[in-house]
C-alpha cells in the first residue's frame, strides 16, 4: 500500500503539472516585426512613373508567416478616431488604381525580410490637385491555427500613405472652431484647397493684456483630406493645472498648412482647473 | 665662371621680380577655398520612417455564464524603435473586426457580434489610449503614441466580451480581428 501511494503521488503531480502547462503552451506567441513606414509624397507630373520600396522584417523568434499587400483607398473620420479603408476608386481622388505591387503575397521566414516594390504610373490625363491612397500589408492568418473556446484571433497590418500632387496645387484652409472638452483642446479646420493638407501648429494661452503666453501647446501633425470629409481636427491635452491655472485666457491658434503663410485664430475662454488630471473646463 | 655667376644673378632677379609681381597681384585677389574631395568621403545614411510592432496573436474568453460579460486576460501591445520624419508625427494603433460576427461552432447558431467586444483605457507608456468598441466597418483607435516618442506600450489592455444570453451552443466561437499600425500623413 505504501509503495502504491508513493507511485501514485508522483503521477498525480505529473497530471497537475501537465494541466497547468497546457494552456500556457497553447497561448500563441505575439506577432512581432519591423516595418518601414515612410509615406510616399511626390510632386508628380502626368505620365510619370514612380517606384519605391516597402520592407518588413519578421523578428527572429517568430514562426514563418505569410503577408499580403494591396493598395486601397483610405480616409479618416473628422475627429481622427476612426480610419476607413475601401476598394480602389471609392474616392474620386484615389491613386490606388495607378499603383502596382510586386510581390503581392509572400512568405517570410523568421528573421527574414519582405521587400515590396511599389510602382505608381501617373495617368497622362490628370487634373491638378492632390491624389492619395494607402499601401497596406496584412498578415495572412494561418487557416490551420484553431482557437479553442471563445476567442479572438488577431492579424497584424501596417499601412502607409501614397500622396501625389499635380500642379497647380492650392493649399488653403480655415479655422472653424476652437473647443475645449474636459482636459482636451481641439482646433477644427476645413481644407479649402485642392490637395490633402499636412497641418501642424501650436496653441498659445495669453492672459489679457500680456504679450507673453502663459502656456503653449504643440499640436501633433494631422492630415486633412479633400474628400469624403474636408474638415479635420488637431487636438492635444491641456497642460497641467500648475502650468495653466484656472483663469480667463485668450487662446491663439497658429497653424502651418504647408502654404507660404500660416493661418491663425483667437478665442477667449475661461478655464476652471482642478488638481486632478480630468479638470473641468468650460 | 663670371658668365655663370651673372646667369644665376639674372635668375635670382627674375625670381624676385616674379615674387614681387605675385605679391602685388595677390593684394587684389580673392581667396577661394576649393573642396579637397581627394581626402574626404561623404557618408550618408538614408533612414526610413520605421517601427517595430508587437501585438498579441490571440485572446480568449472563458465564458462560464453567457448572461454576464467576460474579460480576457490583459494583453500586451508595444511599438518600439519608432523613427519618424518629424517630432510632430505620431503612430496610430487601431483595430477592426474582419467580420460582423463571430463564427459559431454550429452553422446558424447564435453567436456574438463584433460590436459585443469592447476594451478599456489602460495606462499607456508614452501613448494616449481610449476605451472603445470593436467595429467591422472601420478601424477604431486604441492608442496614439506620443509625438517624438521612441516607443509606446501597455501591458493592461483588457478586452471584454459582452453578455449574450441568447447563445446556446458551447464550443469554439471565433473572430479574426486586425491590428493596424498607421503612419499615414501628407
Amino acid at each position: 500500500m505504501l509503495s502504491t501511494l508513493s507511485v501514485m503521488r508522483p503521477l498525480g503531480w505529473l497530471v497537475i503539472a501537465a494541466l497547468s502547462v497546457t494552456p500556457a503552451s497553447q497561448a500563441p506567441r505575439p506577432m512581432s516585426f519591423s516595418a518601414t513606414l515612410t509615406s510616399i509624397k511626390v510632386s508628380a507630373r502626368p505620365g510619370q512613373v514612380i517606384t519605391r520600396q516597402f520592407q518588413l522584417t519578421l523578428d527572429r523568434d517568430q514562426a514563418t508567416s505569410r503577408f499580403k499587400a494591396r493598395v486601397e483607398d483610405w480616409w479618416r473620420s473628422e475627429d481622427g478616431q476612426q480610419s476607413f479603408y475601401a476598394a480602389p476608386g471609392t474616392l474620386r481622388h484615389s491613386c490606388a488604381r495607378w499603383a502596382s505591387l510586386n510581390p503581392v503575397e509572400s512568405t517570410v521566414e523568421p528573421g527574414g525580410t519582405l521587400v515590396i516594390r511599389i510602382t505608381v504610373a501617373v495617368p497622362r490625363e490628370l487634373g491638378p490637385g492632390g491624389y492619395w491612397c494607402a499601401l497596406t500589408v496584412d498578415e495572412v492568418p494561418d487557416p490551420m491555427a484553431s482557437a479553442a473556446g471563445v476567442g479572438v484571433r488577431f492579424a497584424a497590418s501596417v499601412s502607409t500613405g501614397i500622396f501625389l500632387y499635380v500642379d497647380p496645387v492650392e493649399r488653403d484652409a480655415s479655422i472653424l472652431d476652437l473647443k475645449i472638452d474636459s482636459d482636451r483642446i481641439a482646433v477644427k479646420v476645413r481644407n479649402q484647397g485642392n490637395a490633402p493638407l499636412g497641418i501642424e501648429g501650436r496653441l498659445q494661452f495669453f492672459v489679457r493684456g500680456s504679450s507673453t503666453p502663459t502656456a503653449t501647446i504643440d499640436l501633433p501633425r494631422t492630415t486633412v483630406l479633400t474628400e469624403p470629409f474636408v474638415d479635420g481636427e488637431l487636438g492635444s491635452l491641456l497642460p497641467s493645472a500648475a502650468a495653466l491655472p484656472s483663469g480667463r485666457y485668450v487662446v491663439r491658434a497658429i497653424l502651418d498648412i504647408g502654404a507660404d503663410h500660416d493661418i491663425g485664430a483667437e478665442r477667449e475662454v475661461t478655464l476652471i482647473r482642478a488638481s486632478s488630471p480630468n479638470a473641468p473646463v468650460r | 665662371m663670371s658668365r655663370v655667376a651673372s646667369k644665376v644673378a639674372c635668375y635670382l632677379a627674375t625670381a624676385l621680380f616674379a615674387v614681387a609681381v605675385t605679391a602685388s597681384s595677390a593684394y587684389a585677389q580673392t581667396a577661394v577655398l576649393l573642396p579637397d574631395t581627394s581626402q574626404t568621403t561623404l557618408m550618408t545614411a538614408t533612414v526610413s520612417e520605421q517601427a517595430r510592432i508587437t501585438v498579441p496573436a490571440a485572446v480568449s474568453f472563458a465564458v462560464t455564464n453567457v448572461g454576464n460579460g467576460t474579460n480576457a486576460s490583459a494583453a500586451n501591445v508595444a511599438v518600439d524603435r519608432i523613427v519618424l520624419a518629424t517630432a510632430t508625427k505620431q503612430l496610430k494603433i487601431s483595430i477592426q473586426a474582419a467580420g460582423s460576427s463571430f463564427t459559431a461552432p454550429v452553422l446558424g447558431a447564435v453567436t456574438w457580434a463584433a460590436g459585443d467586444i469592447s476594451w478599456n483605457a489602460p495606462s499607456w507608456t508614452r501613448a494616449a489610449g481610449a476605451a472603445g468598441t470593436l467595429s467591422a466597418s472601420s478601424f477604431t483607435q486604441i492608442a496614439t503614441c506620443d509625438p517624438d516618442a521612441p516607443d509606446c506600450s501597455t501591458t493592461g489592455l483588457v478586452f471584454t466580451l459582452g453578455a449574450k444570453p441568447s447563445v446556446q451552443r458551447a464550443g469554439n466561437h471565433t473572430l479574426v480581428v486586425t491590428w493596424k499600425v498607421e503612419s499615414i500623413g501628407s
